[in-house]
């Protein structure tokens, strides 16, 4: 019964033993599980995650540790302290809400690790020595230093390892459910090891009785209970994780598919758009070929032909024929978007070119356009594709402004002029113009301020006009939205 | 002068497919007068003629919808026939509501167009001769003295010359002398005919009898 240094001869029941360790490895994939859910949610759902998550996890691994302790058995009797037992629970609960709080952070840093690592060592080396204490039996506990400080660094390390795990494993991928498993494996034995190592670390030398008021004795069946309560805290944490995890993602999914809904919707518009301005373009000459057509037929079949009247109908049924082929090859240019092809190029041209291929977005809103061009430009090195792109965009931009123009004034003005810098362009609308705090935004990717616009625009305009070495900006004005962008001339040579 | 026997106005911004549409009308040895927009044809002094008009949908300024419209407030009722390079549905039922004839879509059959601009006008020839005949029955109808109006309105309602008589109190001879007078100046044959000329002035928009 008393071994050579006069403490009590103990044992371990290897069956209490085992389920101990298995329900460290059921908490420990219990708070990987919630860790997830705790990273994933926001704001009121965040909190209630890390309460509910800290406290299955707390009262897992208390448990773990309360049946270590029963696996322990003594030659005398030994009844527990109950309220100690009861702080033990909170220090456990208060370790994991910070081990938690800390692996759903967006980042973790090695000071933030190891910062969090002593703090939950603590708390759990807190809950295993407070559990300890709870003891009451004829004896006295004697604690070996060594073993003692052994356990306190095993649990820091435990929970830097269980904290990095955590951190690592939170967001759900494909492989997410054997790695938490082997996770939680490694932090369900390290845990116990800690455990044990502090249990080995305390040998009980007989003493007289102890006060036994507020002790409760745990009882086989007792001690089953607390094990399954336990257990069911844990699976429930897990299939609400589960739960939320499941529903999360089918709202995930919802928000995806109504966005791809909503850029498909927006294309189709725009190429509907595009159609019908196309069919609007070419539609116009092949009216009036079909006609002079008709017209020439049957004065052919009336047999009334005159020479001159029919001449001037075919005159113009061949400009109208090249009319429309003009309109559909300046479209397809639009449209083609192979490599950039630099030529010598005159910006005025493709100004006009522009302003050809407009009258009927313009007149559909009845904007008018003017141009300025000065006529002494020097030629610019570019794609004119590219800067056929740029155009079209601010003069579409222009007419979406003036459509909310206040005064019902609907103008656009499209300047080009000699620059320094080579060519200056300007193209300036009557719209209300553009809010000053929004002016550095308007380049951005994805920003746009129109109900139907991807931002998209201006972001590529801008870096079109860029890769031709000019810059394209804004200018507060006084009369609606100004937009500049300059070209080095050839002899500037940047391309 | 001579007044041409009918006339087409054609609206379209486009000056080729105006041409065209002009050269294609005179083929079929109609008169045809050309506008670029609705605001000069609003502006251009429209002949006492049969006439219809041929309308671009889309022109700058007043569009050809709203033409329509302008023109059926200032009760000029003149038949339209919509061209258009793409109509969509919502727009030929508005067009259509508002009492268009005919809605074609560029680029158009020729004979669709033809026959359509056939129809317009038959229309609105009837209708003028119509008019006319209901201005010149009302003209007849102001030549009647007020007792002559009161005795038509009695007979036309189904009275005898009797009741008639005792009505307003004077002898049935009074009355037939007044009715046959009635029936002289409003150029009816019969009772028949008079019932249905009153009737025709009573259903006619302007000031009733």
């Amino acid at each position: 019964m008393i071994s050579a240094n006069g403490a009590l001869s103990c044992s371990y029941d290897y069956g209490e033993v085992t389920r101990s360790v298995l329900i460290a490895i059921v908490a420990s994939y219990a708070a990987l599980d919630v860790a997830g859910r705790v990273t994933a949610g926001k704001g009121r759902a965040r909190l209630g995650w890390l309460g509910a998550g800290a406290t299955a996890m707390g009262i897992g691994i208390w448990e773990m540790h309360f049946k270590g302790m029963l696996a322990f058995h003594l030659p005398v009797p030994v009844e527990y302290h109950w309220p100690t037992i009861l702080a033990a629970l909170w220090v456990a609960i208060l370790a994991s809400a910070i081990a938690l709080y800390l692996a759903s952070r967006p980042k973790m840093g090695w000071a933030e690790a190891l910062c969090g690592g002593v703090i939950m060592g603590a708390g759990i080396v807190g809950l295993h020595y407070i559990g300890m204490a709870a003891m009451r039996l004829p004896a006295i506990a004697r604690y070996s230093p060594l073993l003692v400080t052994c356990s306190i660094l095993l649990a820091i390390l435990f929970s830097l390892i269980a904290l990095l795990m955590a951190f690592d494993l939170r967001e759900e991928t494909r492989w997410t459910v054997p790695r938490r498993l082997g996770s939680a494996i490694v932090m369900g034995v390290a845990v116990s090891g800690m455990h044990y190592t502090g249990m080995a670390a305390a040998s009980f030398i007989p003493a007289s009785p102890p006060n036994l008021s507020h002790t409760v004795s745990i009882s086989a069946v007792g001690n089953n209970a607390i094990a399954i309560v336990t257990l069911i805290v844990l699976v429930a944490a897990m299939v609400t994780a589960s739960v939320d995890r499941r529903a999360s993602a089918v709202v995930e999914r919802i928000n995806q598919d109504l966005e791809q809904d909503l850029t498909r919707v927006t294309r189709v518009v725009a190429m509907g758009e595009l159609v019908a301005a196309i069919a609007h373009e070419v539609n116009q000459p092949l009216t009036a070929i079909v006609t002079n057509g008709n017209f020439c037929l049957r004065r052919l079949d009336g047999a009334t032909a005159n020479a001159d009247e029919l001449r001037a109908a075919i005159t113009e049924i061949v400009n109208d024929g090249t009319r429309a082929s003009a309109v559909i090859s300046r479209i397809r240019g639009l449209l083609m978007k192979g490599a950039a092809r630099r030529t010598e190029l005159d910006i005025n041209q493709i100004i006009q070119d522009v302003t050809i291929l407009l009258p009927n977005e313009l007149t559909r809103n009845r904007v008018s356009l003017r141009t300025e061009l000065a006529s002494d430009l020097p030629r610019v090195h570019g794609d004119s594709v590219q800067l056929q792109q740029v155009l079209i965009n601010l003069i579409m931009n222009a007419i979406e402004a003036t459509r909310t123009s206040t005064d019902g004034k609907r103008e656009i003005l499209i300047r080009s002029a000699k620059n320094p810098d080579g060519v200056l362009v300007q193209v300036q609308d009557s719209g209300p113009g553009i809010e000053p705090e929004l002016a550095n935004r308007i380049f951005e990717p994805f920003f746009t301020t129109k109900a139907k616009g991807i931002g998209m625009g201006l972001s590529i305009s801008h870096s079109i006009i860029e890769s031709h070495g000019g810059r394209l900006w804004t200018t507060p004005s006084s009369n609606g939205a100004l937009f500049e962008f300059t070209l080095p001339t050839d002899a500037a040579g940047v391309s | 002068m001579s007044e041409p026997e009918s006339i087409v106005f054609v609206v379209d911004d486009d000056p080729s497919v105006r041409r065209a549409i002009k050269r294609l009308i005179g083929c079929v040895g109609l008169q045809v007068e050309l506008f670029g927009s609705a605001q000069e044809f609003l502006a251009s002094k429209v002949p006492n003629v049969p006439s219809c008009l041929v309308l671009d949908i889309r022109l700058p300024g007043i569009s050809g919808l709203n033409l329509q419209h302008q023109l059926a407030k200032a009760n000029i009722q003149i038949p339209i026939i919509f061209i258009t390079a793409h109509g969509d549905i919502p727009m030929t039922v508005r067009a259509m509501k508002a009492g268009a004839l005919e809605f074609l879509t560029k680029p158009f059959r020729d004979q669709d167009l033809l026959d359509a601009i056939q129809l317009a006008l038959e229309r609105d020839r009837s209708r003028r001769r119509q008019e006319a005949e209901l201005a010149a029955l009302r003209e007849r109808f102001e030549l009647l003295s007020p007792r002559e109006r009161e005795i038509v309105a009695m007979v036309v309602s189904g009275m005898l010359n009797k009741q008639i008589a005792a009505q307003i109190g004077t002898a049935e001879n009074t009355v037939k002398v007044h009715r046959s007078r009635a029936m002289e100046k409003m150029q009816a044959n019969s009772l028949a005919d008079l019932v249905k000329m009153i009737q025709r002035l009573q259903v006619s928009p302007s000031k009733s009898p």
